[in-house]
């Protein structure tokens, strides 16, 4: 089992028949001149990658534009089209007056599996008492939470919001909710190996590609500012696969992901397991 | 009298020879032209249109030869976060076959038909796959 735990659909084709929404997503977004995908697309890029579920993300930024990017109910619209190859999460902005109710909505009626949240662009610390009940909702339904970490390249984000120590208090404080840091908390990568040692209910993805191309890239981050024997040996059970697709490349970082010589039942573990252990099952 | 048609094709792999002649063939019978010249664009960067033998052994040889004058483990500039688009290049080695294969080719039209030799066949090669291409077919003439 394969599973890609960071993927963006915002232009996936059943979700884009209105061009206003799809011009306002590549403008907050900054993703540009890739078009819409139809499914059938999709499914080829999986089969190319090797993939067996993707992991849906949606984008709600509803106090910056008065609407989310990608609402919860197309993530549910995506997964009803395609259950088998899908796997959708809720999003919220956290600070919206509406934003328990949406994540009660999302996780008792759509049967959302995880919460996203975006810390630099949503302008919170993942500490901020504000979030309380959100966290408590999610503890309650026992769903994880993939939280954006490190560099964002969308509009209006700030890095400060999402450093990898900012999440520490969090994990101390409940240990019963898992939490992703997604894209490894790049550049913070080392903060975020310290995380996932000390924190078992602390993971991440791997949904990084800023330089170089996917190969070079991941042989840097994960044997040389972290060497490949830290996964490999202590934090084989908190890391999995993800790509950031469309704005990375998901087929040659799955590729290059097999490249960085860990033991064949750590790359199982990477590629699939930790992610099915993370989302309490499939 | 000029008859412009845009075909789509979603690619399946990295790299693939998809055969093209029939729907050249069908856009000139449909245009109604007698006579004159079909032009055959790819819309895109990292693909190519060529005209060659359709033998398996050949399209074998060729993506051979072309993967040995753009390896995949080459050294490449165009490794890097393109503001543009938002995300990060990867796909040196398509522009480069690109390249190499041209994104055209022209064909004459007589007596309302293509006409070609017996071992052409037009191909769309993809270089940059799985992907939703474009290719613009514009039959010109009377």
């Amino acid at each position: 089992m394969f599973i890609d735990m960071h993927v963006h659909p915002a232009f996936y084709e059943p979700i884009n028949g209105d061009s206003r929404k799809e011009d306002l997503r590549h403008d907050a977004l900054d993703i540009h001149l890739n078009g819409t995908a139809p499914l059938e697309h999709i499914f080829n890029q999986m089969s190319c990658a090797g993939l067996d579920r993707l992991c849906l993300l949606p984008q709600d930024y509803r106090r910056e534009y008065g609407e989310p990017l990608v609402a919860n109910e197309e993530i549910k619209a995506l997964v009803d089209l395609a259950p088998d190859k899908f796997i959708g999460f809720a999003g919220v902005d956290p600070l919206h007056k509406d934003a328990e109710e949406d994540l009660e909505y999302a996780f008792e009626e759509l049967g959302l599996r995880g919460l996203k949240l975006h810390p630099s662009r949503q302008h919170f610390y993942p500490s901020d008492e504000r979030l309380a009940k959100i966290y408590d909702i999610c503890e309650a339904y026992k769903k994880p939470i993939v939280f954006h970490s490190g560099l964002s390249w969308e509009p209006n984000t700030f890095s400060k919001y999402s450093r990898p120590v900012e999440f520490e208090e969090l994990a101390a404080l409940r240990p019963g909710l898992k939490i992703c840091l997604a894209h490894f908390g790049w550049p913070w990568v080392q903060e975020t190996a310290m995380l996932m040692l000390k924190y078992p209910n602390v993971y991440a993805d791997t949904g990084i590609l800023y330089f170089d191309n996917a190969w070079e890239f991941y042989k840097k981050v994960f044997t040389q500012d972290i060497p490949a024997s830290w996964i490999d040996r202590s934090l084989r059970h908190q890391v999995m696969f993800g790509s950031n697709n469309p704005r990375f490349e998901q087929i040659r970082m799955a590729d290059a992901l097999t490249k960085l010589g860990f033991r064949e039942s750590t790359l199982e573990l990477v590629k699939g397991k930790n992610a099915v252990e993370f989302l309490g099952g499939l | 009298m000029v008859v412009l048609k845009s075909i789509t094709i979603l690619t399946e792999t990295y790299n693939q020879f998809i055969r093209i002649t029939e729907k050249i063939e069908d856009a000139v019978r449909e245009s109604g032209i007698q006579n004159g010249m079909v032009h055959v664009i790819s819309k895109h960067t990292t693909t190519g249109i060529m005209v060659n033998e359709s033998l398996e052994c050949l399209e074998s040889d060729i993506e051979d030869f072309l993967g040995r004058l753009a390896p995949e483990e080459g050294h490449y500039a165009h490794a890097r976060m393109l503001r543009d688009y938002g995300s990060t290049a990867g796909n040196p080695t398509g522009h480069l076959k690109a390249h190499i294969t041209g994104n055209h080719c022209h064909l004459i039209i007589q007596d309302g038909e293509v006409v070609k030799g017996g071992a052409q066949e037009v191909y769309f090669c993809e270089f940059d796959g799985p992907a939703k291409r474009t290719v613009l077919i514009q039959a010109a003439g009377e």
